[in-house]
């Protein structure tokens, strides 16, 4: 049937998935160390229908012939790990990475999943856990009777105990980076998944080995920018008008072919 | 039969491709990069034993357009996009040298620099590939400069240079990948780097794709369409009348 009718379908669904990703994107204009998603579309494969150069008589040839796209696709999603802005909260369990890295949360499996969101609480053992109540790794237990618990630049959490004048190092927060941060599987509760594409965590060191700084009291703010997301969406409810313009045209040609003849 | 019916036919038939290549530009409004399609008719005689008396509809892709498409800030330091003309060098799935003017880069698990749709970035001495960074910039040369992981800020190491070309236009054409190729293209043929080509960094280029016009185009298409779904018509209802007259009442 109608080539056109197949093509402006694929425009459709791919409006459709854009429009997913900037609506979630929305939602999460307030959600703590956010990393935006971006749609990616690529062409689809083309189809030639007449081969350029095909001959048109005995000693001519076709300037050109006629390649016909099939449409779109939606080729995935992309992370965009650029950094959100930083926002005081004076909280002393509120840690933001300044720069590159990702804290790691020991997952109940046992496994180790990544996130940027820095909103640490603690538990009824004092162990240090996150908002859905997993362990940071490495844990880091704050003992009893602590006054001040001060966490450095570089991970290093030290607490002054009631009484005590003198600081006592109770453990060290590493971050982790990846190569390919883009590729990492997003899981929801703002937490990350090493993949293949990701390539393999590497342990470090806060402030050191190009690592961002850790800061105290401070969180990451979602990178969604809703201007731009507004301005998105206005393009993508257009495109969407107008393949589906294309789909209602293709069937009056069909009703047109089907009524005449 | 009156040939007519089949002249109309052809019209009608060639219609549907037309609007089928206008439905592409339109479905690809929003493809990083995308060069929208010129879409054509030509009339063609038909050649034999005798004189040529019809000429067939036939539908065609002359070219691509090469105008460039509206620059957008994304402000990511991997999202390029060409000032102008120029193309950026990429291999395709035979390994070949293509163009294209997608410039939303990404670097995968093995540090190779790849570009949305996932075809490898080609720089002066070959494939490109990135030892882990902590920083990266591209000049609007195309010179890469990284600082890599654990240096000083100080430290900026050159790890080379995106190959940006600007090839003939006249003899560029789109591929079924959607990539560009030289004419005539064999394997193994590369174009020369182009110094005078200039990058923008921090902006993506949106397609060129004219919506209005790729609209409007489509619906004459239609509209033309149904005139030759008309001129079947009344060939058939011509048809009907000459049989008539032959009724024996």
């Amino acid at each position: 049937m109608m080539n056109a009718l197949w093509v402006s379908k694929t425009g459709l669904n791919a409006q459709d998935h854009g429009l997913s990703v900037i609506s979630n994107n929305l939602a999460n204009v307030a959600t703590t160390g956010f990393k935006k998603d971006r749609a990616v579309f690529e062409d689809l494969i083309y189809q030639i229908q007449r081969q350029p150069g095909a001959l048109s008589s005995q000693d001519s040839r076709l300037p050109s012939g006629l390649q016909l796209g099939t449409g779109v696709k939606v080729a995935g999603t992309q992370k965009i790990f650029t950094s959100g802005s930083l926002q005081e909260t004076s909280q002393p369990l509120d840690l933001a990475i300044n720069g590159r890295g990702f804290f790691q949360i020991a997952m109940p499996d046992g496994s180790i999943s990544y996130t940027r969101d820095g909103t640490f609480h603690m538990d009824a053992e004092g162990q240090v856990v996150n908002a859905s109540g997993f362990l940071l790794e490495p844990n880091i237990t704050i003992p009893d009777q602590t006054n001040t618990l001060t966490i450095s630049r570089d991970g290093i959490a030290s607490v002054t105990l009631f009484g005590d004048t003198e600081p006592t190092e109770i453990g060290q927060i590493d971050v982790v980076d990846f190569i390919n941060p883009a590729g990492l599987q997003a899981v929801g509760s703002n937490l990350f998944l090493e993949t293949a594409s990701s390539g393999a965590p590497q342990v470090g060191v806060a402030s050191e080995g190009g690592f961002g700084s850790m800061e105290q009291g401070f969180l990451e703010n979602s990178n969604v920018e809703v201007v731009e997301e507004m301005v998105q969406m206005i393009t993508v409810q257009r495109a969407y008008e107008m393949n589906s313009k294309v789909v209602s045209s293709a069937d009056q040609m069909l009703q047109y072919l089907a009524q005449n003849t | 039969m009156d040939r007519a019916l089949y002249i109309a036919m052809s019209g009608a038939k060639q219609n549907t491709l037309g609007v089928a290549a206008a439905a592409n530009n339109l479905a690809n409004v929003s493809t990083t990069g995308f060069r929208q399609d010129f879409e054509q008719a030509r009339s063609m005689p038909v050649f034999g034993d005798f004189y040529p008396t019809r000429a067939y509809a036939m539908e065609e892709r002359p070219a691509s357009d090469f105008n460039p498409g509206t620059l957008v800030e994304t402000g990511r330091d991997l999202d390029l996009s060409i000032d102008n003309q120029g193309w950026f060098a990429v291999q395709d799935d035979q390994g070949e040298e293509a163009y294209t003017r997608r410039g939303d880069l990404h670097v995968d698990a093995l540090g190779r620099l790849i570009n949305g749709e996932g075809k490898q970035m080609l720089g002066n001495g070959g494939p490109i590939v990135l030892p882990p960074f902590e920083k990266i910039e591209i000049a609007k040369d195309g010179t890469i400069s990284i600082r890599a992981s654990g240096d000083e800020p100080a430290v900026v190491a050159d790890v080379g240079r995106l190959k940006l070309v600007s090839p003939d236009l006249t003899q560029m054409e789109k591929g079924t990948d959607g990539l560009f190729h030289m004419a005539g293209q064999q394997p193994g043929d590369a174009q020369p780097l182009d110094v005078a080509v200039q990058i923008v960094p921090g902006h993506l280029e949106h397609s060129n794709v004219n919506s209005v016009q790729a609209l409007t185009n489509m619906l004459s298409l239609q509209r033309q369409y149904e005139m030759q779904v008309k001129m079947m018509k009344t060939v058939d209802e011509n048809a009907q009348t000459t049989t008539s007259i032959l009724d024996i009442q």
